[in-house]
């Protein structure tokens, strides 16, 4: 009994000797101690900064076409070159490049909040819906994603197609994402907090929204950022195909189809799109890895917080 | 073990049924052959739209159900996947592009399980050693380089390399119609391509596994019997370990697969993947709905494999 006492009372002290860290400064502290992290968080913040402000920065719109230079090498006039019709080379990288990052973060946050539900759904009822729900996820993974994608998109056309597109990805991408968060989402229906919830007659549907979701916010939060990837990576895979984006809106999938056709003679009509692209694929994934470090709490930065 | 595989193959013929009729509606929903015959100058009578469209059974004024069960009982009794709104038979045009992608497929598939688990050992028995951060930086490149971006930079680098030895090593287009020597020269660059996309998935989830199972404590019984590390290694942890990697060769099978339609399109390669992108251009419901069932197919395929390995690899199962 007095040593409980004892240790309480330590405890006590300890509280008011050691500082107390509030979480969300622990979580930015172990995030800014990751290297690769910050330069993937500095990365995607300049190309955020360059799709909103770049329009400002040239003369020249993207669907500007300037007769006088056609195939123009980077120079004073044009800074990235121009493409075969004489369009600016900067102001449709920086057009392409805005709306491939909104369908990506559109389409990945969409994902995320169907894959939530769907997927804690699926773990949360026990017995014959739960086997119902696990075989249609897996039935709609049978046929590769990018097949049903492109299938669905290929009608989409005009300056309004970006929509569509959007709304495609995100109703062929949660497949995926809700069988993992299932997995994950599986342990906690066993806790006792689910438990008491139910038996306090909390309708099931709160449940899911009040006590499942919330608790796997972390692996939401990184799902969010690495799903901006796929997203990216499906528009571009699209539009690169020659469906999803068309011209005259343009996206780095489109800039990267035309500039594969001069690969030889004007390589910047491929490479300006391509560093874009990669650039962003790279600086997503840092920040997913970064995050998954410092939300995970058994993560190996442990001591060191 | 039998009874096991029959019930699993029974499971995944229901899942590709269902897949295949979803995106059969899915294809009918979405395409539309007759605007083909809508942008013709001068523009054929609607009359004769429609024979055309219902000779392929692709009418829009046929009810889709309708259509479906034409289409299903053709499939199911005669194995006739229909025709394109041309009039071209899907069968006969799918038969040999399938056979050229499923050895594109095959080949690279094989060598990334091999050199993706062999990186992936290699790795983790030295882990935050050079070797690990230099594989680990690599891969994740690889790993969110998009595939076309990564077919057109080996298209670069092999022209590049062919004009600094000074002959032509690499081929860019095509199969060719040579000799073996000039097929390799042909799918060298796709099959790496397919490789490097397939790869990165076996080295980190390969890494991780044998991570946790290095540490085990039967491991380090084994190493205190007097084993030496590798042995230890190999006999004790490596077992347990491949066990998740073989249920990754779906997941990373169904990239692969992605990955040669956008190959075959970089390369001029006249497979399955690149008659599917015609297909969709050329509004053919009958032809993509055929490739789009090919790779459900496969990814069957893939899982059925998967299964066989774990249950020969895992003692805690027993089929019987």
């Amino acid at each position: 009994m007095e040593t409980t006492v004892g240790v309480q009372e330590a405890g006590r002290q300890a509280d008011t000797v050691v500082a107390r860290v509030p979480r969300a400064r622990l979580i930015v502290r172990r995030f800014l101690r990751n290297k690769p992290a910050v330069a993937g968080l500095v990365i995607f913040s300049l190309l955020v900064l360059l799709a909103i402000f770049g329009p400002f920065m040239t003369q020249w719109a993207y669907d500007d076409l300037d007769f006088t230079a056609l195939r123009q090498p980077p120079g004073a006039a044009h800074w990235l070159g121009t493409d075969v019709v004489g369009a600016d080379m900067f102001a449709l990288a920086v057009h392409g490049l805005g709306r491939s990052l909104l369908i990506g973060v559109i389409a990945s946050l969409g994902i995320t909040v169907i894959a939530a539900f769907v997927g804690t759904a699926v773990a949360y009822f026990e017995g014959w819906p739960e086997k119902i729900g696990v075989w249609l996820i897996d039935m709609m993974l049978v046929i590769p994603t990018f097949f049903m994608l492109a299938i669905m998109v290929k009608g989409a056309s005009g300056t309004s197609g970006w929509l569509w597109l959007t709304l495609a990805l995100t109703l062929f991408g949660w497949v995926a994402y809700a069988r993992v968060l299932r997995a994950v989402a599986l342990s906690l229906r066993e806790r006792e907090y689910i438990a008491a919830a139910r038996f306090m007659g909390v309708p099931s549907l709160t449940i899911l929204r009040r006590h499942m979701i919330p608790n796997l916010g972390s692996i939401l939060i990184i799902h969010t950022v690495l799903g901006v990837v796929y997203a990216v990576q499906a528009e571009t895979g699209l539009s690169f195909l020659g469906f999803g984006i068309t011209p005259p809106d343009t996206s780095l999938g489109v800039l990267i189809r035309a500039g594969s056709g001069t690969l030889l003679t004007a390589p910047w009509m491929f490479f300006v799109p391509a560093t874009l692209l990669l650039a962003l694929c790279f600086s997503m994934t840092m920040v997913g890895d970064g995050l998954r470090d410092a939300l995970d709490p058994k993560s190996a930065s442990g001591g060191r917080a | 073990m039998l009874g096991f595989i029959l019930r699993r193959l029974l499971n995944y013929s229901v899942m590709l049924f269902a897949a295949t009729t979803l995106a059969y509606f899915l294809a009918s929903s979405f395409l539309n052959p007759r605007s083909n015959y809508l942008q013709m100058r001068p523009q054929p009578p609607e009359a004769s739209i429609d024979l055309s469209l219902d000779l392929a059974n692709v009418n829009d004024k046929v009810p889709v159900v309708e259509r479906y069960f034409v289409w299903l009982e053709r499939v199911v009794l005669h194995w006739d996947w229909g025709v394109s709104p041309q009039g071209e038979p899907v069968n006969a045009a799918v038969a040999y592009r399938a056979l050229v992608s499923a050895r594109l497929v095959l080949v690279a598939t094989l060598l990334a399980v091999v050199i993706g688990v062999s990186i992936g050992v290699a790795a983790a028995i030295r882990q935050y050693r050079m070797f690990d951060r230099v594989s680990n930086v690599i891969s994740v490149f690889f790993l969110v380089c998009p595939t076309f971006v990564l077919a057109l930079l080996l298209v670069l680098g092999g022209i590049q390399f062919n004009d600094w030895v000074g002959s032509r090593w690499f081929y860019v287009t095509g199969l060719g119609e040579g000799g073996f020597v000039d097929y390799l020269q042909h799918i060298a660059l796709p099959t790496l391509t397919l490789t490097l996309v397939g790869y990165v998935g076996y080295h980190l989830t390969q890494r991780s596994y044998l991570l946790d199972t290095i540490n085990a404590d039967y491991v380090r019984t084994a190493r205190a019997k007097g084993l030496p590390k590798n042995l230890a290694i190999r006999r004790h942890a490596l077992r347990t370990s491949l066990i998740p990697t073989a249920m990754g060769v779906v997941w990373s099978l169904t990239s692969v697969i992605t990955g040669s339609v956008f190959v075959e399109t970089i390369f001029a390669i006249d497979g399955a993947g690149k008659y599917f992108i015609d297909a969709l251009t050329k509004n053919d419901i009958n032809g993509s709905v055929a490739i789009a069932a090919m790779g459900g197919f496969a990814t069957c395929a893939g899982l059925l494999l998967a299964d066989v390995v774990v249950a020969l690899l895992d003692p805690r199962i027993r089929v019987s």
